[in-house]
């Protein structure tokens, strides 16, 4: 039992990064129809930055949290103006071009960087606590609280704001949307941003859990987009169930196939979406090619 | 896509084939060398990846001894050329790298750090014929049979054996679990370390197997912490390994940890935390740097070219290098078989102590242990 729950704990607190590593996906698909394959590479850059604050300049960590948020959003509009031409014309070529971005970014961070990466140390007294016999790290119920606060803003704003309307109206139907005064392009570039931005989140609150290295975008990209996949792609809470119920299941599976466990998570995996090809929630589909 | 788009792909992708079709193997089986010029050498090992502070090391170790040698006027007269590859830690990327230094004339190889490449390439290079001293500690590479490989340090079982004869008669420890990963270094760690203990009579009391991209080892560290061990033996690399002793002290694990040569660098230290990794056991060739007279040479040079602090892997490098070129030199810049030969027949006494190459290509099998202390690895009197 205590096994269980440790390591129920243990893949909670990654699947809270993977679920905003998901919404990111999902937002920029749902808005654009676009999967950006250069997400993972974002939340790299979003390491890098919150350590880089955090570690060189010695200012505390939300603080460095809020300037890497602003910068690698700047990177979500510098993508989304790139590709903008393409908007609507050769969607391949998007993708491609994602692709190509998340490589530039990579080989940016070995240029500024290096390739050795580094360890980032716990912003918060790593003392755990101990529930019956259960160990939660303190900076594990951080991170979901941070995760959740994501979350419902991100919810608030889609719902409640007039912004946010005007990027759900594109979603549903772009030409209405024009029709009816929205400006398309900026709806596209507010879904980068804060796609980025929460890339960004997501990266500095892995930073002090895992290694931050270049090469750490793969990993945590691939597990992000199949939390989207798993939740319905496009779909805001999906996304958020899809990317805990990854990690669960990653933490499950490493602990009962142990050398095997990449390979049962991604067959589990497999069978949930032939079973339910929308995902749990059902995708958000945009079709603009 | 339009049409213009394909066609475009279609020509990048055919020229793509086409080169590869270049470099094909067989293409080239005879390593040649001209007799004139410089001596082509290329060093093989990862530059980016999770495993590129290695090939970083490697790199820096290997330079500073073809650095050396070039201003002491080359080998008969020739100087060295060193040229680096990128791996990736990958070894298809190896496979393809290994192609490449066959056609393009490199007479021998140093590298790489992993032993999954360093395996994945050894076909290839044995069909050229050109030698490779790597920096691998896996069995697997005795395992390929090539004669044109060479280890520049211990395999996994020196390591081993060493640390299974400390922990378990030396300071009796009984109750020693496992966490290794099924990588080729993890793989040959867990086997070695197992049969080190099996002919002591030991039994692991928890044997757990975790895969090389896992970030989260909760549910592996649980089981662990449940069966009560005195000792944990770690086979896995710098950060992984750092990964895992992070979470083994946020899960109230106290008991010290053991390992070869990861668990005794910087990375693996500053990734764990510097206080959680106190009271580990290393097994190690390279203990520090003050440990002979030619170590302490080392890495004043090394500090002089790089600004940083000499490790073990730079260590194991600059031998590697060493006796490459040493044999280049006694055979009158031989290739192929012959340079293999003098490399067998080469013996060095270096960082890691005297190198003899017996039939496997294994030259040195001695290691001593070292423990962390006051975050310094301090080596334990034999």
């Amino acid at each position: 039992m205590q096994l269980t729950i440790q390591t129920f704990i243990g893949g909670v607190s990654l699947g809270a990064v993977y679920a905003l590593v998901a919404m990111g996906f999902s937002l920029v698909y749902r808005t654009m129809g676009l999967v950006n394959f250069a997400h993972g590479n974002v939340v790299m850059v979003g390491a890098y930055l919150v350590s880089t604050f955090y570690l060189s300049t010695q200012v505390p960590f939300a603080v460095a949290m809020v300037v890497a948020i602003a910068v690698t959003g700047l990177i979500g509009v510098i993508i989304e103006r790139a590709l903008r031409p393409l908007e609507n014309k050769d969607f391949d070529l998007m993708l491609i071009g994602t692709i190509g971005f998340g490589i530039v970014l990579e080989a940016l961070a070995i240029l500024i960087w290096g390739a050795t990466g580094r360890a980032v140390p716990s912003p918060v007294a790593t003392q755990p606590l101990d529930v019956f016999g259960i160990r939660i790290r303190t900076y594990d119920i951080m991170v979901l609280g941070i995760a959740a606060a994501a979350t419902l803003l991100l919810m608030a704003f889609l719902q409640r704001t007039k912004r946010g309307a005007a990027m759900q109206a594109v979603a549903m139907d772009h030409e209405a949307a024009t029709a009816v005064g929205v400006h398309v392009g900026r709806s596209n570039a507010i879904a980068f941003v804060i796609g980025a931005g929460l890339a960004a989140l997501a990266g500095g609150l892995v930073g002090p859990m895992l290694y931050v290295s270049p090469a750490m975008g793969g990993t945590l990209g691939i597990k992000g987009f199949a939390g989207a996949i798993l939740g319905g792609f496009g779909n805001i809470p999906g996304a958020i169930l899809g990317g805990l119920a990854i990690g669960i299941l990653d933490s499950f599976s490493a602990g009962h196939f142990q050398g095997y466990s990449d390979l049962v998570t991604f067959v589990v995996f497999t069978a949930i979406i032939m079973i339910r090809p929308t995902g749990i929630f059902g995708e958000t589909t945009v079709n603009r090619a | 896509m339009s049409p213009s788009v394909r066609r475009r792909v279609a020509v990048v992708l055919l020229t793509a084939a086409l080169s590869a079709g270049c470099s094909a193997p067989g293409s080239n089986n005879e390593s040649s060398d001209s007799g004139t010029g410089p001596i082509k050498i290329a060093l093989v090992d990862a530059q980016s990846g999770q495993l590129s502070s290695l090939g970083a090391w490697e790199l820096k170790g290997a330079k500073l001894a073809v650095d050396e040698w070039n201003n002491a006027g080359g080998v008969n007269g020739r100087p060295i050329q060193l040229d680096v590859f990128d791996d990736q830690g990958d070894p298809t990327v190896g496979t393809n790298i290994a192609r490449k230094i066959a056609s393009e004339g490199y007479i021998a190889m140093l590298g790489t750090a992993e032993s999954a490449v360093t395996i994945a390439m050894a076909p290839i290079l044995k069909e050229a014929a050109i030698p490779n001293i790597t920096s691998g500690q896996s069995p697997g590479l005795i395992a390929v049979q090539s004669p044109f490989l060479f280890l520049n340090g211990p395999t996994s079982v020196t390591y081993d054996e060493t640390l299974a004869e400390y922990v378990v008669t030396t300071k009796g420890y009984k109750k020693i679990a496992l966490i290794t990963n099924n990588g080729s270094y993890g793989k040959g760690e867990h086997d070695a370390f197992t049969a080190a203990l099996a002919s002591r009579g030991v039994t692991p009391v928890a044997d757990q197997v975790v895969t090389t991209e896992q970030k989260d080892f909760s549910a592996a560290l649980t089981t662990i912490g449940q069966q009560k061990p005195d000792l944990i033996f770690l086979g896995a690399e710098e950060v992984e390994s750092g990964l895992i002793v992070k979470q083994a002290r946020s899960l109230g694990i106290t008991v010290p940890f053991a390992g070869a040569a990861p668990q005794g660098t910087p990375v693996f230290a500053d990734t764990a935390g510097a206080a959680n990794v106190e009271g580990t056991i290393v097994s190690s060739p390279y203990l520090g740097n003050d440990v002979s007279e030619a170590a302490k040479t080392f890495a004043a040079a090394y500090l002089a070219a790089y600004g940083e602090e000499a490790e073990m892997h730079g260590a194991k490098a600059y031998d590697g290098a060493q006796i490459l070129l040493t044999a280049l030199k006694t055979s009158n810049v031989a290739t192929g078989q012959a340079l293999a030969d003098a490399i067998r027949a080469t013996k060095h006494t270096g960082l890691l102590g005297d190198f003899a190459f017996d039939g496997t290509g294994v030259g040195i099998t001695a290691t001593s242990i070292g423990v962390i202390t006051n975050g310094e690895l301090v080596a334990e009197p034999s």
